[in-house]
């Protein structure tokens, strides 16, 4: 019928967000022609949301201890598609939630996008700069489901990616005063994530630091390389030339 | 037939809560929620939520304000809480009276806290009351004609 359902966890101490956030969720399936439905998780703290990630980590690794065997089971049965979590919580907030899942070190990083009523720069700046996929402000309104859809990478087969890059840096531009430096990373995530070579951006992401500046220094050694050889060429061509001179006079 | 005075009486009472700045865009979107996505009683359950969860929350306001020594921090962390779930529902005034609570909070006044409490008391008490007459009034419209809403 569409495509398979966006898991999302949502994480909020508050009976009533986390509900409303739920209906919104399950309600508003949104975008039409296949958009995937939701399946909301929810609980009421970050310690919570631990617990259910790092228990469905280790589940998976009982099931498949092999590396192949785990690269298939987390393919197809990685429980949580994004992490939808509240900023301010008790205990554990949602920026610490944020950078335990991020440290977990996993090739494929679950999405989190961290939602608070306070429209802080710093606070959103911090989250974004710890990994955060997205900033929603509270509340939440029917127009940031599509926007945690994006974020989960779970879209309609039809949807392009220029509307989809293009809806990124919109909402980027008019929610948040993002650096561009951010912007331009989530741009180019989006392009990654939607690429035919949706493998080998996975690898990238995996490592992007020291695999970009692998490829700045590859291509570097070809400017190079190709330099000395028009270099080589250019010598050839005069010391024959001066050979001819030589022999003409 | 029996439905429309219902109705009539339904839709006047949500224009004067929207007039009155009770409630905002926010709660309605959560009706639109309810008639497009056709989830039935989304609204009713929300709203109940946010009753229970703000009457929870002043109680405990309340106790803390008691004390000799009043936690600041902690009254606002509840105030907080309250004015994020206003927000979600669109509780305008509710969530307006607690911006100006934390102001209180944060100057660590006990007699400004006590002061705004009774605000917010006495504009959460007058938005329960409308919430429950509408909620009275959808039930009955519901009785008459559960085909629609």
């Amino acid at each position: 019928m569409g495509a398979a359902a966006v898991r999302v966890l949502v994480v909020d101490d508050s009976p009533v967000d986390r509900r409303v956030v739920e209906l919104l969720l399950r309600t508003h399936c949104g975008g039409g022609g296949g958009a995937a439905p939701f399946h909301v998780t929810a609980v009421d703290s970050g310690k919570k949301a631990m617990e259910l990630l790092g228990l469905e980590g280790q589940r998976r690794k009982q099931m498949c201890p092999s590396a192949t065997a785990a690269a298939a089971a987390d393919a197809n049965e990685q429980a949580i598609d994004i992490v939808l979590t509240d900023y301010c919580m008790p205990e554990m907030t949602g920026y610490d939630l944020l950078k335990a899942i991020k440290a977990l070190g996993s090739p494929n990083p679950i999405p989190v996008v961290v939602m608070s009523s306070e429209n802080e720069p710093q606070r959103i700046s911090r989250c974004l700069t710890a990994g955060a996929e997205d900033f929603i402000l509270k509340p939440l309104k029917i127009n940031d489901v599509q926007r945690l859809r994006e974020c989960s990478g779970a879209r309609p087969k039809a949807a392009t990616t220029d509307d989809d890059d293009d809806r990124c840096n919109t909402v980027s531009s008019s929610r948040k005063k993002l650096p561009s430096d951010h912007t331009a990373k989530k741009v180019a995530t989006a392009e990654q994530k939607t690429s035919p070579l949706a493998g080998l951006a996975m690898v990238i992401n995996a490592s992007s630091f020291e695999v970009s500046h692998y490829f700045q220094l590859l291509f570097k050694f070809i400017l190079i390389a190709y330099a000395v050889l028009c270099l080589s060429q250019l010598l050839h061509r005069w010391s024959n030339g001066s050979f001819l001179s030589l022999w003409c006079a | 037939m029996a439905a429309a005075p219902l109705r009539e009486q339904l839709s006047a009472l949500l224009s004067s809560m929207f007039s009155q700045g009770l409630v905002d865009e926010q709660f309605e979107q959560l009706q639109m929620l309810q008639d497009e996505g056709g989830t039935p009683g989304f609204v009713a359950e929300v709203v109940t939520l946010f009753c229970d969860d703000a009457e929870r929350i002043i109680a405990e306001i309340a106790t803390l304000l008691e004390q000799p020594i009043v936690s600041f921090d902690k009254v606002d962390a509840f105030v907080h809480q309250l004015k994020g779930s206003s927000a979600s529902v669109g509780a305008q005034k509710v969530k307006f009276t607690c911006m100006q609570f934390r102001q209180f909070c944060q100057e660590k006044s006990r007699d400004g806290c006590l002061m705004a409490l009774a605000v917010v008391r006495n504009e959460f008490y007058d938005l329960r009351n409308k919430f429950q007459t509408m909620l009275q009034l959808e039930q009955q419209i519901q009785a008459y004609d559960p085909k629609q809403q």
